[in-house]
């Protein structure tokens, strides 16, 4: 026994035991006894409020001399029973605790706590959403009373349909004021915008924010709410949980490769073919808990959206694969090697493979990542986070930077986690220009200029040296460096810096330390570890070539000024799955298929390569892009195309290093998770999902297989030059956006907020600039006319402008603009 | 001597009034619980008493039955309830009439009536849709969609035996 563990026993069994923990967690993972709970959750504390986890609870009495316990005639240990049921979720096991769960007092206390729940609860099952994955129902059926004492008509009525914000709806009558939903929101995410209001059975959940409900969780209350009571907007009434198939997927917005469970059904209205009825959680410790935003949650409509791209369009007509395939094969024979290829990060780690292989095949060499604006993919291979690393393991004595990110908007399950990490101790440092929101969550928040983060980062120990220390002096450290207010140079350098930091302070090569990059797009490590890079696409943008692959990487769509350099291309090749405007420039333009419709696997930010699976019908003809570029490598003579997207993988993993050993049968494996949500005891954890689909595998840095990396030299990018009435414009993300692979989901449309430019207080002052103005921001060969924010978003001197959320692009890189009022 | 037996029972059930019926043009009357195809039934007012619960669906032995719901609104209102059926599908070829769609029907939604002349010439055409199995909107009723006065339906299930 080591010193940590502790001995209970429950129903007789003696069991060890980590000391300190829940006793309900203890008596699922080690004993497995399903105590019931419908306000206990394993990730919360506890509160106690609902009594429906009450178990007889004694010690063992011991000798108080010898302390032996002592046992009486037949040798039974001596018990000293607490004189009334305790709510086991309150309780964390120490030596010696014995619990009985299954006495008579026991079950008279669960038959009774159920049937004073049901006097006022609804007879709403039929058609419920929760219904048939219903916790309350599920509890009753164990452990309720088999009839009902009470009078159906007599029952209290509440609003049964009460908007809480546009995402969620609330049943007044089938909450169970178990707390959860507030709780999470105030204990685990930190935006404190449910509360409790009135008393007795009118109480009633309420949102105090205005937008309602204001967070980019919300959904994860529709999941672990023990009822029916919320639901979302998204899923309501869509179909009966049961008839349900649920999907393992990845969601595609994000570095984050949060797992999800893809619920489908075959529906009327999308021609008898399978359709997202909704996104799940899916558990996966490691990299979302139980937790998923609310844009991967409400963010699937684009795969189904009829504005898809879904025939083969060669020289502006509707065409077949035929005719595409061997059009495409003769512009590359044509091309005499000079061919090139720009990917975004919505590619699978398949797709890029098979775009690699017929580029080179045909003789070009250079493979561009998209979008330019973050870099140092590389970088993070090299020190990246080690194996094993879980951002929930992160706590006293840990430290972590986030520099040049506005991560609630870019990543936010690593904001999610991280400031579970800065609750549990660990020293969170968020460094940035401007105020965002990561600061609420933060130890320390030094600022350094608009556009100098590299510079702040390289001269750490000058600028901020307590700070430093602090960091340096951590047991361990992740640093997550992002892009925002940089150059594609300047991401570079502040990339390096942060690397020299984690060498120099050795925290790197092992779990729980290292680099982290909050890419954008849900593949933007396996664009770096294809051979993707974008140095190379400014380098195509500089030297355009004669043929020039497109694959998912909407260009016009996101940079202003690429039109430029794209015209200069003889022909361009674009894949995509929607017609935008570098589609609409193309010879040929490819319908590919979205994550949902095919298998794949996606290369998180931690490096994680995860598998997702087909979910939905395929819509028109589009094909999966690995699919569509072999075929065309077989029609050139280079190589029989490959069935499947496994059939990829195994090529894959045995020509690139960084995939040896992640075929799929490995990718799919799973392990015992704690908490243990699987099964049929939907209470405990909430609606997440068991995780059937795998655990993918990560990448070991080359830290870890033993290359030593070596300090670089920062090479800082020169200074902004900025005159007189002049500002740095600073390009922010924003969650919800207009991006295509977002728009489609009408449901979030009043949540993007309507194009804004953050001005400083002061400046605004000065040029008599108020809140809400409508103003022109002018930047070189580009101009958009948005209302001004004053709300203390900018520092002074600059100005902060969302992209995507206007039709034409803005800049994607910092910039030097004035602003004007109109 | 066997032959004059046989032909005795033959004159004796001469005499004897015939059993057979001339179907189809003579119809032997059913017993009131004969189960035949389903009928969708509707409340006085017009509305459809289904509510989209799938729960037939989920009894159905057979798998025979379809439902896809969708959310009711005061402007456009089919069921008295939250949720009707969007889509109502039965394939006839499948069911089995056993009634266990009746039984679990939680709004007494879907009956089995007397009608058992089904055939097809296309398996397509066995598969009986909302449309075909929705009663007559009553005499009095409205035909659904019905528009209806703000809030006046604010129950999930409605637990009035008829609704006005
Ligand atoms: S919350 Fe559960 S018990 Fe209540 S109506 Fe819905 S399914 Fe039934
Ligand atoms: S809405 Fe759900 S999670 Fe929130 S208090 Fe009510 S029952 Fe609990
Ligand atoms: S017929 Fe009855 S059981 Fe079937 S979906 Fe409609 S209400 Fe539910
Ligand atoms: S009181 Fe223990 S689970 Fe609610």
């Amino acid at each position: 026994m080591s010193d940590n563990m502790v001995k209970i026993i429950i129903d007789d069994v003696e069991y060890e035991v980590p000391a300190g923990m829940n006793v309900v967690d203890a008596a699922k993972w080690h004993a497995s006894n399903d105590i019931p709970v419908f306000c206990y959750h394993p990730k919360m504390e506890p509160v106690g409020m609902c009594r429906m986890c009450l178990v007889e609870m004694g010690t063992l009495q011991r000798n108080p001399e010898t302390g032996a316990v002592m046992t009486d005639e037949d040798g039974n240990p001596l018990v000293r029973w607490f004189p009334k049921l305790q709510t086991a979720c309150t309780q964390v096991a120490t030596d010696g605790m014995v619990f009985r769960t299954n006495t008579q007092a026991v079950v008279d206390a669960r038959e009774n706590v159920l049937e004073f729940l049901l006097t006022s609860h609804p007879l709403d099952c039929p058609i419920c959403d929760k219904g048939g994955e219903c916790p309350l129902q599920n509890l009753t059926m164990a452990h309720g009373p088999g009839e009902s004492r009470m009078n159906f008509s007599d029952k209290m009525k509440l609003d049964k349909h009460v908007p809480l914000g546009d995402l969620i709806f609330l049943d007044e009558e089938r909450c169970i004021q178990c707390g959860r939903c507030v709780r999470f929101q105030d204990e685990l995410v930190g935006d404190d915008v449910l509360a409790f209001h009135e008393r007795g059975r009118t109480l009633q959940i309420i949102t105090n924010s205005d937008p309602g409900f204001d967070t980019y969780f919300s959904g994860n209350t529709t999941d672990i709410c023990p009822v029916g009571a919320l639901t979302t907007a998204d899923f309501r009434f869509g179909a009966r949980p049961w008839e349900l198939t649920e999907v393992p997927s990845i969601d595609p917005h994000d570095a984050a490769g949060s797992n999800i469970s893809l619920s489908v059904r075959l529906d009327r209205d999308f021609g008898g073919r399978a359709m997202i009825k909704r996104v799940m959680p899916r558990q996966n410790e490691y990299v979302n808990e139980l937790w998923i935003s609310d844009k991967a949650r409400f963010g699937h409509h684009f795969t189904r959206s009829e504005d898809r791209l879904q025939k083969p369009v060669v020289d502006g007509k509707d065409s077949d694969w035929a005719t595409a395939i061997s059009t495409i094969a003769g512009l590359l024979e044509g091309a005499d090697g000079d061919i090139a290829a720009i990917a975004g990060s919505g590619m699978s780690n398949e797709d890029l493979f098979a775009l690699r292989s017929l580029v080179t095949a045909n003789g070009g060499k250079r493979l561009g990542a998209w979008p330019t604006t973050h870099t140092g993919a590389d970088l993070v291979a090299a020190v990246g986070v080690g194996v094993g690393t879980n951002l929930s393991d992160l706590g006293a004595g840990d430290a972590v930077l986030i520099v040049a990110s506005d991560l609630e908007e870019e990543v936010p399950i690593w904001r999610l986690r991280l400031k579970g990490a800065h609750d549990r101790g660990a020293y969170v440092v968020v460094a940035n220009a401007r105020k965002t929101r990561m600061d609420d969550f933060a130890s320390a928040t030094p600022r350094y200029q608009a556009g100098k983060a590299a510079h702040w980062l390289d001269g750490i120990d000058k600028a901020d040296p307590e700070v430093a220390k602090a960091l340096k002096a951590a047991q361990n450290l992740v640093i997550v460096a992002g892009a925002e207010g940089l150059t594609l140079d300047g991401s570079r350098a502040l990339m390096q810096s942060a690397a020299n930091f984690l060498i120099d302070s050795g925290h790197y090569g092992k779990a729980n330390n290292g680099l982290m990059s909050p890419l954008p797009g849900p593949n933007g490590m396996g664009l770096h570890y294809v051979g993707f890079t974008p140095e190379v696409t400014a380098d195509i943008a500089q030297n355009p070539p004669k043929v020039l692959i497109v694959a998912q990487a909407e260009i016009l769509s996101d940079d202003p000024y690429a039109r430029a350099w794209l015209d200069k291309v003889e022909t361009i090749i674009s894949l995509n799955l929607f017609p935008d405007a570098v589609a609409d420039m193309a010879a040929i333009a490819l319908p590919i298929q979205s994550f949902a419709e095919r298998d794949g696997t996606f290369t998180n930010g931690e490096r994680r390569v995860q598998r997702f699976y087909t979910a939905q019908g395929p819509m028109g003809d589009a094909l999966p892009a690995w699919q569509a570029l072999s075929r065309i490598s077989e029609h050139m003579g280079q190589g029989k195309a490959k069935a499947s997207a496994a059939a990829v993988m195994v090529m894959m993993s045995n020509e690139l290093p960084a995939f040896e050993g992640m075929r799929y049968r490995e990718l799919s494996r799973t392990e015992r998770q704690f908490p243990d949500i699987s099964g049929d005891d939907m209470y405990y954890g909430g609606t997440a999902y068991q995780n059937k689909g795998g655990l993918g595998k990560v990448i070991p840095t080359t830290a870890e297989q033993g290359e030593t990396p070596a300090r670089a030299d920062v090479s800082l990018p020169p200074v902004l030059e900025v005159g007189k009435g002049q500002f740095v414009v600073l390009p922010a993300t924003r969650l919800y956006n207009l991006e295509s692979t977002f728009r489609p989901s009408t449901l979030v449309h009043p949540r993007i907020m309507s194009p804004f430019v953050e001005v400083n207080a002061a400046d605004a002052a000065r040029l008599d600039i108020n809140n809400g103005d409508v103003v022109e921001v002018k930047l070189p060969d580009v101009s958009v006319r948005v209302r001004a924010s004053v709300n203390g978003g900018a520092p002074e001197g600059a100005l902060v402008l969302p992209r995507h959320l206007t039709d034409d692009p803005t800049p994607m890189t910092v910039a030097v603009g004035e602003i004007a009022k109109v | 001597m066997n032959i004059i037996k046989g032909f005795a029972t033959t004159f004796k059930h001469l005499r004897e009034e015939s059993i057979t019926l001339q179907y189809p043009e003579q119809v032997r009357p059913f017993q009131e619980r004969f189960k035949g195809r389903h009928h969708l039934r509707r409340y006085d007012n017009g509305l459809e008493k289904c509510i989209g619960c799938s729960l037939c669906s989920a009894a159905c032995p057979a798998d025979a039955i379809w439902v896809e719901a969708a959310e009711n609104n005061d402007e456009q209102r089919f069921s008295p309830g939250e949720r009707y059926a969007k889509t109502y599908e039965i394939n006839m070829l499948r069911c089995i009439f056993c009634g266990y769609c009746e039984d679990a029907c939680p709004t007494q939604a879907i009956e089995l009536g007397h009608e058992h002349q089904m055939s097809f010439t296309d398996r397509r055409d066995s598969i009986f849709t909302k449309e075909m199995l929705i009663d007559a909107v009553p005499e009095g009723g409205q035909p659904t969609p019905q528009k209806v006065e703000a809030g006046a339906f604010d129950r999930a299930i409605p637990d009035m035996p008829d609704p006005k």
